[in-house]
């Protein structure tokens, strides 16, 4: 179980979280959701240790990762996968050493079967042979793909989805939304999505966090989203279903 | 009606954002020192995690040796040539030509394969690692590693910082053999000095601590291009534009770093 508890971060004088608390339990995905440039991004971020909140605890399994040494955060991170918005691929590798470099450091593994577990992967995002190519070749959508396949070949038991449909076609973000769901349905991953594609969010949501200025004005499912009173958790709500607000196509 | 007009401070002393903009100047550049040597420290105390990342290491090795001789090849000789042509030029006529490869061989090692080498390097070798880790940076690709459990700095910067200091005195060494051979070259077939007195010139003035200078200078300057490029890159802020900005900085800085060492490491070791 990740537990968040009462998170605030300042970047210089500007403060980004005031207050954000909510869990993810085992098992499920919860999906924060929240404004563009609400500090999303960052609260994945502090969640594996690359950043530190100024105060607040989050708790991976019972223990909390503010406090941890540098070492301690290295091993906690071989429990997590994490799917990045632009995908971080390193553009002087080929897709087949990106998935592998991530296996290499957590274990030893024969040439033959990291190939075998790159394939692996590669199949479940749907991009079979694409081992050989260069980030450079891919689209938007495939490195997305891609990024995903090298989050989960080390079978992770958190993901964590940083905006996973931006930008892409809605077939395309369909297949991850799919994804996501067989990750969690099939594998038991427990995963935590950051988004303001609301739509994607109640494809793969079991439970949500609502951000709204720096502080969770909600968390549940949605069901007790739809029946809220909360007057900011409707606004935020609905004018995010409106067509204006949704993602690109 | 006349108007008593009091002489004025300048502009800038009379505006308080200008003590204000000097203040924030110094202590931005209190807080770089201190983020430098935290990231030499961070180096030194991790340097078996690097051990690991050995494979970075020799690619590294590469990049920084290999791909840069052909400019070595071709500012070593042209150094070389022109201090042979310039001193043959500069000697009265009654002082004997043998002089001409004293001169090339002492300039050549103690000064200028080593300075010139390291500005050219500071240039190519500074810039490109800058640019590297910068982009890795704005791109998420650095907090990818460390996401996957690795430790960056030991994978990223310790094999560019370990790989400049043996490979710039390699260089080096490699550029004053062909600085030598310039200065022979440019003696015999332009300025009409005999060849067997150029190189007597050369054997009798030959002195092996001078060869050693130049390695010390060029180890030095190896560690200082990379270790501020390394910097630069990998604390980048700004996106794409501020890749732009580190890597400029990158080359000035270790520049004006290298030619202050350079007088510094004359004054203390000559």
């Amino acid at each position: 179980m990740i537990a968040v508890q009462d998170i605030r971060k300042n970047f210089g004088d500007k403060p980004v979280h005031r207050g954000i608390s909510f869990e993810a339990r085992d098992k499920e995905t919860l999906v924060v959701l929240g404004k563009s440039g609400g500090g999303k991004s960052v609260l994945l971020k502090m969640i594996i240790g690359l950043l530190r909140p100024d105060s607040g605890s989050i708790e991976v399994d019972g223990r909390n990762v503010v406090t941890m040494s540098y070492r301690e955060l290295q091993a906690l991170r071989f429990r997590f996968g994490l799917l990045f918005q632009g995908a971080a691929l390193f553009d002087s590798l080929t897709v087949r050493e990106n998935i592998a470099l991530a296996l290499r450091q957590r274990g030893t593994y024969k040439e033959h079967d990291l190939s075998e577990i790159v394939a692996y992967a590669l199949s479940i995002v749907g991009l079979e042979g694409a081992e050989d190519l260069m980030p450079a070749s891919l689209s938007g959508g495939m490195k997305k793909r891609v990024g995903l396949a090298r989050a989960i070949a080390p079978n992770p038991r958190y993901m964590l989805y940083d905006e996973p449909t931006t930008g892409l076609d809605v077939e395309t973000a369909d297949g991850i939304n799919l994804l996501i769901n067989d990750l969690r349905s099939k594998l038991g991953v427990t995963s935590i999505v950051v988004t303001h594609d609301i739509h994607s969010a109640f494809v793969v949501g079991d439970r949500f966090a609502i951000l709204e200025g720096g502080v969770t004005i909600m968390t549940g499912t949605r069901a007790e989203i739809d029946k809220t009173r909360n007057e900011d958790v409707r606004k935020y709500i609905n004018s995010s279903l409106s067509p204006s607000r949704s993602s690109p196509p | 009606m006349d108007i008593a007009v009091e002489p004025a401070a300048p502009a800038a002393f009379r505006d308080p954002s200008f003590f204000t903009h000097i203040g924030r100047k110094a202590i931005a550049a209190l807080e770089n020192l201190g983020r430098y040597v935290g990231l030499i420290w961070w180096i030194l105390r991790n340097l078996r995690n690097a051990r690991e990342y050995s494979k970075t290491f020799f690619a590294q090795m590469v990049q920084i040796g290999n791909d840069s001789i052909p400019i070595v090849i071709f500012v070593s000789t042209f150094v070389g040539m022109v201090t042979a042509v310039q001193s043959a030029h500069q000697l009265y006529s009654w002082i004997p030509k043998t002089v001409v490869g004293g001169l090339v061989i002492k300039s050549v090692l103690l000064e200028l394969t080593p300075l010139l080498t390291a500005l050219v390097l500071a240039g190519k070798v500074g810039a490109t690692i800058t640019a590297e880790l910068g982009t890795m940076r704005v791109t998420e690709q650095i907090d990818a590693l460390e996401a996957m459990g690795y430790d960056s700095i030991s994978f990223l910067v310790t094999p560019r910082i370990v790989a400049g200091i043996i490979m710039f005195p390699v260089l080096v060494v490699f550029g004053d053999l062909l600085a030598v051979c310039g200065g022979l070259f440019g003696a015999t077939v332009v300025s009409d000095v005999p060849g067997g007195a150029f190189i007597n010139g050369i054997k009798s003035s030959f002195v092996s601590w001078d060869a050693f200078f130049g390695i010390i200078k060029a180890t030095i300057f190896g560690y200082t291009i990379t270790s501020i490029a390394c910097y630069k890159g990998y604390f980048v802020e700004g996106g794409s534009a501020g890749v732009g900005k580190a890597t400029m900085a990158t080359v000035v800085l270790t520049c004006l770093t290298v030619v202050m060492l350079d007088f510094i490491l004359a004054s203390v070791l000559l």
